[in-house]
């Protein structure tokens, strides 16, 4: 149940947030524009833009600790995937269209609802670093009192 | 940066992102729904849950969040250094009537509610650079302009005059959502009058939606219910958002099992609006009704509309008074004065159709043909006019006769009989055509029967 749950947010149309740590403890965060796993969520890759990224792979650097928010734009389901980084790279050309197509999912999620696609589709995501990271906790982070309940 | 420079990020159209960090340096990242700003170095979260991000911050005070323009979608990074909770006081009680409309308009009042204010320091704010790429599309902006100001001063003069010269509730009322509409661009906006008696609210005047005057809202309930009891002004923007993360809480509560949870509350008016005001009417302390205006724009209401919307709802408060007092002084009877007789009955047109109005006395309520046409006060002065109608073919009638008539039970004192009658009048105009009030002068009025009617007791 759990699993399936987790497998939903590979779909795409979803907020990605990343949360880090420095080394004296001051945490920052930073939008990411798509996220995947092929070993259904022992480690995930976490696409950020490496324009507005830089605060968080120099953390990534010093503590490799890392959060990975995940959250459904019209409904609040979110997720909340702690890990540590196994590598940061910068994506191949490869990936590139697999990002694109994530901001253009995303786009496409919060004009159902308003927001102008347009003005999504403005959001700098290329080039991108990807942020591997061994899972190590998955909790639910749906507001409400479950939120911070662990899944796995 | 000032924070007031990008106020915008802080109305809660785009939710913002929150990291902060527990004593073993491991980090936490959620979305805020909204953040409050507070002024150019301090800002607020609403804490509705001891979530991890709570007891973060009891070990270790830094965070960081990121919030957007809803205009522009530019990032904003702030770093912040949490204070101290609040759990009362002014920022608390404005926080917490939000979150109490949203939690009544869900269905968890009481459930869902604000456990603190947490305030942070700011202690830098900076553009995030690059965080969107260029394009050659010019993007919306926002700004007030000086002849905009102008008109909307120029407005607030207009409405002034056009409340002040009114005589009579319906004039009053129509003529102030005329000049919301007309002057400032307010084309959804209704008007609700507290029933004492039953203390709930009744729309007794709308413009923009397709009907809507006879709708009640009880002291409490949803947000306009919530501005009535707080007699507060509340301003929404971002609507649906609220309502949606609302919503995210009452589906999270209701799978727990552990809630009972009331069906929700339809919200009243637009049914996509994405932002709100809703305004108390008042006469010094004592509440008379509210003022709500809707939009599709999700930040239609800027703290400067929701500045001159209370200068206005005071306008139409006072002139509420006003017309209710002249009406009281015209036609209330004094203890000594005899009461005339009934007017003579007037000529009536042949009917063609048939109506059955139903009293149900049970449930207060008179029926039209089998649907529900109005209940209460409103409801039992259609019964005695009906009834005298058929019983001594009277078609003209008196407020003071109304007045007199114990078995209406209206109040002694500010018995809201204009606004009763004005919602009579409305709801036979919406549902019966063949039967209508029409005023004859100040405190008189006429009944219009071009039908046969039966009338039928239960």
């Amino acid at each position: 149940m759990a699993q399936e749950k987790l497998r939903r947010f590979l779909d795409g149309g979803i907020s990605v947030f990343v949360g880090t740590v420095d080394a004296e403890g001051v945490p920052t965060c930073c939008r990411g524009i798509a996220v995947d796993s092929k070993d259904d969520f022992d480690s995930i890759t976490v696409y950020l833009p490496a324009a507005t990224a830089g605060e968080t792979v120099a953390n990534l650097a010093t503590t490799r600790r890392i959060a990975v928010a995940l959250t459904e734009p019209l409904s609040h389901d979110s997720i909340q995937i702690k890990g540590v980084t196994r590598g940061v790279k910068l994506a191949p050309a490869h990936d590139r269209e697999f990002v694109a197509q994530r901001l253009e999912a995303f786009a496409e999620r919060l004009g159902s609802f308003g927001l102008p696609r347009n003005l999504t589709r403005t959001l700098n995501h290329w080039p991108a670093f990807a942020i591997e990271v061994s899972v190590e906790q998955v909790f639910d982070q749906t507001p409400g009192p479950k939120a911070g309940v662990e899944l796995r | 940066m000032k924070l007031t420079q990008i106020s915008r990020c802080f109305q809660g159209v785009i939710p913002s992102l929150l990291a902060s960090a527990d004593a073993n340096g491991m980090p936490n990242v959620t979305y805020v729904s909204q953040i409050h700003l507070i002024d150019d170095t301090h800002v607020a979260l609403s804490c509705q849950f001891f979530n991890k991000t709570r007891r973060n911050l009891d070990q270790n005070p830094n965070a960081t969040v990121e919030v957007y323009d809803p205009l522009t979608m530019q990032a904003y990074r702030l770093r912040l250094r949490f204070l101290r909770s609040e759990k009362s006081g002014p920022l608390f009680d404005s926080m917490a009537m939000r979150i109490q409309a949203i939690a009544s308009h869900t269905g968890m009042e009481g459930v869902f509610r604000l456990i603190a204010a947490d305030i942070f320091e700011v202690v830098r704010a900076e553009e995030v650079e690059n965080f969107l790429i260029e394009t050659a599309e010019p993007q919306p902006h926002e700004e007030i302009s000086v002849t905009g100001l102008r008109t909307e001063l120029r407005g607030l003069q207009l409405v002034s005059e056009r409340i002040n010269r009114a005589d009579d509730l319906e004039t009053l009322l129509a003529a102030a959502l005329d000049a919301l509409d007309v002057y400032f661009g307010f084309e959804h906006t209704f008007v609700l009058l507290l029933d004492d008696l039953t203390q709930r609210l009744v729309t007794i005047a709308c413009r923009g939606y397709g009907g809507g005057v006879g709708a009640e809202v009880a002291i409490g309930e949803g947000v306009i219910g919530t501005v009535a009891r707080e007699k507060r002004v509340l301003r929404l923007n971002a609507l649906k958002e609220g309502l949606r993360y609302g919503q995210a809480v009452r589906r999270s509560m209701m799978d727990s099992g552990t809630f009972s949870i009331r069906p929700e509350i339809p919200l009243p008016g637009l049914p996509d609006a994405q932002s709100a005001i809703v305004l108390p009417l008042m006469i010094e302390d004592r509440l008379v009704g509210a003022l709500a205006a809707e939009s599709r724009d999700p930040v239609a209401f800027r703290e400067w509309d929701e500045a001159y919307l209370e200068i206005i709802a005071n306008q139409i408060a006072l002139g509420i008074d006003r017309v209710s007092q002249l009406d009281d002084t015209m036609s209330r009877p004094a203890a000594e004065v005899r009461i005339a007789p009934p007017p003579a009955p007037i000529a009536v047109p042949v009917p063609s159709k048939r109506h059955t109005f139903t009293y149900y006395r049970d449930d207060d309520a008179v029926f039209l043909d089998n649907e529900y046409l109005i209940r209460n006060v409103p409801g039992r002065i259609l019964w005695k006019l009906l009834g005298d109608f058929k019983t001594q073919g009277r078609t003209a009638f008196t407020n003071r006769e109304l007045r007199l008539d114990r078995s209406l039970g209206l109040p002694e004192i500010k018995d809201n009989l204009e606004s009763r009658l004005i919602l009579l009048r409305h709801r036979l105009r919406e549902k019966c055509p063949a039967v209508q009030i029409h005023s004859t002068g100040r405190g008189k009025f006429a009944l219009e029967i071009g039908a046969d009617v039966d009338l039928v007791e239960r």
